[in-house]
């Protein structure tokens, strides 16, 4: 029996090698880290920290509806995504740190989410290949017969 | 008292006009989208998240001055290759063995030709003349951060699939090998756009981007990942902090007659 633990460390492996093969390829032909790469993930991580927190605020609604509608998660979840903002704004204003090709911080805020809709449309489109193609290749394959009173 | 009428209509601030036809639009999506699924206003989320969506596509020409409708540009350009890709994978998977909702066994074989050509296009965005130009004929700016993401997590994803069928799977290797080889095909063309330049773009600038799609891709898996724990710790606090639910009383005797009664009146048939 195979361990679950070492299933998930395949699966984050087979997630992250071809992106390691790919960006291993491009340094062997001589281009260097991008300079803005970490800038890039930075704005990443905080844009979509906080853009999934808005989501999951909404969800909360949801919850509410089984619960009495408490106020304490729903505080709790704007102090959480009230953090990512002060964070993102604290860095994108300090200095040159997370501060792309834009005049300024409310410039490089807006153009992150803009980023982020077309770097997700592009995840989302990949996703529903990848997903699609899985399904597609399970449901192509002939109807097994397990017991011999299907025939 | 006269009123010039050239001073009394002002014109709008390019901010107020990105806001009115891009921002408030892009807001608008999301939020019809809830209003749908939490059913408060079912059609009224619809009609604002489909209305939202198609003033974002059509940003770039009610609003031209601001450059993130380049974002909405995009978008637009993609739209037929996307539909493409949807269409032939919803052939594909409902033209298989299904046990509800089956196609016609050809949705299988015109859903998979459907893939290739939207991929196909895809690649003669980057290779031929269909590449999206936004003002004055320059490339679409979000055009270099789409194809190379969509690149890299396509290959990635199909990779996590194609192990995850051999993991979690029970015979599944010819299927394993199938979307393994998917994962290949799409490095191929990364690689292919790695080495060859591109009709209005150069291979150096798809590898410039290649490093900021991984730091794109990377960041957002993370940044989502820290939302749902941080949701996970919220909730997982709340509840933690609820008093223990009391338990009820057990069931008197007429309760139980009760039931018995009911379950009895559901039970029954002949038997072979």
């Amino acid at each position: 029996m195979s361990k679950p633990n070492a299933s998930w460390k395949i699966l984050g492996l087979a997630a992250i090698l071809p992106i390691l093969v790919l960006v291993a390829i491009d340094v062997s032909l001589g281009d260097d880290i991008h300079p803005e790469s970490f800038k890039r993930f930075g704005n990443a991580v905080l844009t979509s920290y906080v853009l999934m927190g808005i989501v999951l605020m909404g969800n909360l609604f949801f919850y509410a509806d089984s619960r009495h509608r408490p106020l304490a998660p729903f505080v709790g979840m704007m102090s959480a995504v009230g953090v990512g903002i002060l964070i993102s704004w604290s860095l994108v204003s300090f200095d040159d740190l997370l501060l792309e090709a834009n005049s300024g911080m409310r410039a490089q805020m807006l153009s992150n989410i803009v980023h982020l809709l077309v770097s997700g449309t592009a995840m989302l489109l990949a996703s529903i290949l990848a997903l699609g193609m899985t399904f597609a290749t399970i449901t192509g394959r002939k109807r097994r017969v397990l017991f011999e009173e299907e025939e | 008292m006269f009123i010039n009428r050239g001073v009394a209509v002002t014109a709008m601030d390019s901010m107020v006009e990105a806001a009115i036809w891009f921002w408030i639009p892009l807001i608008l999506v999301p939020i019809g989208i809830w209003l749908a699924v939490s059913g408060k206003a079912k059609n009224l989320g619809k009609i604002l998240s489909v209305t939202g969506f198609i003033l974002v596509l059509i940003s770039s020409w009610t609003v031209p001055s601001s450059d993130s409708t380049a974002a909405g540009h995009l978008l637009l350009s993609i739209m037929a290759p996307s539909l493409l890709l949807a269409y032939g994978i919803h052939g594909m998977i409902f033209g298989g063995n299904v046990p509800v909702g089956k196609l016609d066994n050809t949705a299988r074989w015109s859903g998979a030709l459907a893939v290739i050509i939207s991929i196909v296009i895809f690649c003669l965005m980057h290779w031929y003349s269909f590449t999206p130009l936004w003002r004055n004929g320059e490339v679409n700016p979000y055009w270099i951060v789409f194809w190379p993401t969509f690149l890299l997590f396509s290959t990635s994803l199909c990779s996590v699939a194609s192990f995850a069928l051999i993991t979690f799977g029970d015979d599944r290797f010819s299927e394993s090998i199938k979307l393994a080889s998917l994962s290949v095909v799409m490095t191929g063309v990364a690689l292919a756009a790695i080495v060859f330049d591109g009709y209005l773009t150069t291979a150096e600038e798809f590898r410039d981007y290649l490093w900021l799609a991984a730091a794109d891709i990377i960041g957002t898996v993370v940044g989502i990942m820290m939302a749902i724990g941080a949701f996970a710790i919220v909730i997982w606090t709340y509840e933690k902090s609820l008093p223990p639910p009391k338990n009820s009383l057990p069931p008197s005797d007429e309760e139980i007659k009760h039931v018995v009664e009911l379950a009895a009146s559901h039970i029954g048939g002949e038997e072979e």
